[in-house]
């Protein structure tokens, strides 16, 4: 298989990693080499198996819906680089196109 | 304090010959010297220690034989494990300077038990690594030989206890990096079944395979760690709350007429030939202990690194989501926000995290969703299915912990052979099975580490194998050079 470099800028993007040129082009080259290896896994018969997403056997774990221990605002929004009254502060939103 | 155990100094504080301080001073005097050759450390937690210590030296007057052993005793943690206040980096750019507002699960029981924290230790970024040579704030040195690598990621962790500056250091290991660092470094590495101790706290790398355990000089020692950290926690709801019995309960029982099994993959190609020779030295002394010994196969061994190079990054790719230079951690300010994310982490992430957020991300982006990550979670369940078959007729498994020794560093610069010194411990993860190593032998004066596997739950069966075999042998006695010179 081969990784264009379209292809890797697209998966940067996802990945909001604002890798430079060069970057993009050693670690998609790297990556072929990995995707490469990995390609054995098709080799492995998984035709009667489900899906492993975690290997403990514990499900649906609730709690009691009552009111706990929680961080106080002040103390969450410590280590932020920008707050005010309460919020976080970042920049508009309304710019976001990359995706498009 | 050179290779004492916790056992040791915990019978030292209560018959008086030291106090929590003394070993407290010590420690910190042993890892200002080791520390330009070794940098095991990212930060020595002195103003805490001093607290913890002074707190300790009460509970022991108080209550001596109530107290926990680990009372009083030094420790480190690797970095990426959450203490209040106390500046947190998982070895990130993009975590400098943080402070997490409160105490994992694990830390705070050690805590509880008056552990002394004399630091916090060096580990590849976000624990992606298998050397610490990714670390953004620079590599950690082998106290065997500082040239080479301790193995990672949890290789300050490896390196400070080999060096003789604390008994035991807690590690994560998500594909091996308890263990893998533990046999380069010539010390006892022990990861817990999935589930057994909690992750709040735990600075998140792939959720599903990610454990917390100890580094320490014996097995005793890594049972006395583990008993104290292990258990439920409401916090983590992937931490069972099934009973934890007595881990210390199988050490002494030995290992006559135990059935162990080793996987013929784990010990063929790719695995260094002096490795295998000190694995088959250490399988014969478990046979003259009354074990049987019997070969058994693991033939989806192959597609593991696969597997795990799939899961590990997508999972990796979706918790490293949340450096986006809003809540926490490092902000490239732009007045545009997707410019912003971009920044800052460019910025703050290193290469070979990049990479594995690169690689995540595009196994489970659309149109190849179904190939790679589907599919690995379906290899993922033929190798535990596997583990499983094997475990009907066998006690538990005996292989070596990493194909080859401690490297020197640099050594290995391309991303593939690196993510090799995996290949026999990662397979544990991805079945959620413990897993210990425990020294085994030089080659030639580069320490070998055995490992020992059991099935899920049956952590103390590990540490009966090993112990057995410890006990059998001087592996766990040797020093390492830098060893010598602490107090």
């Amino acid at each position: 298989m081969t990784l264009s470099a379209a292809d890797v800028a697209h998966v940067a993007v996802l990945a909001r990693l604002g890798l430079d040129g060069a970057e993009r082009e050693r670690i998609g080259s790297q990556l072929e080499v990995i995707l490469e290896h990995i390609a054995r896994l098709q080799q492995v018969d998984t035709s009667s198996v489900s899906e492993t997403a975690q290997v403990g056997e514990l499900v649906n774990v609730m709690r009691d819906d009552v009111d706990g221990e929680s961080l106080p605002s002040a103390v969450a929004l410590g280590g932020a680089a920008a707050s005010d009254g309460g919020y976080f502060v970042v920049g508009a939103i309304q710019d976001n196109e990359l995706d498009g | 304090m050179t290779a004492r155990t916790i056992t040791q100094l915990a019978h030292e504080l209560r018959e008086g010959s030291t106090t929590p301080r003394r070993l407290l001073d010590n420690a910190l005097a042993h890892a200002e010297a080791a520390e330009p050759s070794l940098h095991a450390y990212l930060a020595l937690t002195r103003e805490l220690a001093e607290r913890q210590a002074d707190e300790a030296g009460r509970m022991l007057e108080r209550d001596p034989d109530g107290a926990s052993p680990l009372c009083g005793v030094p420790m480190a943690l690797k970095d990426v494990l959450c203490v209040d206040g106390v500046e947190t980096t998982a070895g990130s750019r993009i975590l400098s300077g943080w402070k997490p507002p409160y105490t994992g699960t694990a830390v705070q029981r050690l805590f509880d038990a008056g552990a002394v924290c004399v630091g916090k230790t060096n580990c590849d970024e976000f624990a992606m690594g298998s050397s610490t040579e990714n670390s953004a704030f620079g590599p950690a040195g082998n106290p065997w030989d500082v040239e080479r690598v301790p193995g990672g990621s949890s290789g300050g962790s490896a390196a400070t206890v080999a060096a003789g500056t604390v008994p035991y250091a807690l590690g994560s290991d998500t594909g091996g990096s308890i263990r893998q660092p533990a046999s380069l470094s010539g010390v006892v590495g022990f990861k817990p079944t999935y589930g057994r101790v909690s992750r709040y706290g735990l600075i998140a790398f792939a959720s599903s395979l990610d454990q917390i355990g100890p580094l320490t000089r014996s097995v005793e020692d890594a049972a006395i760690v583990y008993a104290a950290i292990a258990g439920g926690d409401p916090r983590d709801s992937t931490c069972d709350p099934r009973p934890l019995g007595d881990p210390l309960e199988t050490l002494g029982r030995g290992v006559e007429g135990l059935r162990l099994g080793v996987p013929r993959e784990y010990m063929g190609e790719g695995i260094d030939p002096d490795v295998r020779a000190r694995v088959e030295e250490a399988m014969a002394v478990l046979e003259g202990l009354g074990a049987s010994l019997r070969e058994v196969s693991l033939p989806t061994t192959h597609a593991g690194l696969s597997t795990y190079y799939i899961i590990a990054p997508a999972e990796c790719s979706s918790n490293l989501a949340r450096y986006d230079g809003v809540r926490f951690g490092l902000r490239e300010d732009d007045p545009s926000l997707t410019e912003m994310y971009l920044r800052t982490r460019d910025r703050g992430f290193g290469v070979e995290v990049k990479r594995r957020v690169m690689l995540g991300t595009y196994a489970l982006s659309s149109g190849y969703y179904d190939a790679y990550y589907r599919k690995a979670q379906k290899v993922r369940t033929v190798i535990a299915e596997e583990f499983a078959r094997v475990f009907e007729d066998v006690d538990a498994l005996v292989s070596p912990t990493s194909p080859s020794v401690a490297f020197t560093m640099g050594d290995r610069d391309d991303p593939l052979s690196m993510y090799m010194c995996d290949v026999v411990t990662l397979p544990v993860n991805l079945a959620g099975l413990p897993g210990i190593s425990v020294p085994c032998g030089f080659s030639p004066e580069l320490p070998v580490g055995l490992q020992v596997i059991a099935p899920r739950f049956e952590d103390a069966r590990v540490f009966q194998v090993a112990h057995a075999y410890e006990q059998a042998t001087e592996w766990h006695t040797s020093q390492s050079p830098l060893a010598a010179t602490a107090a």
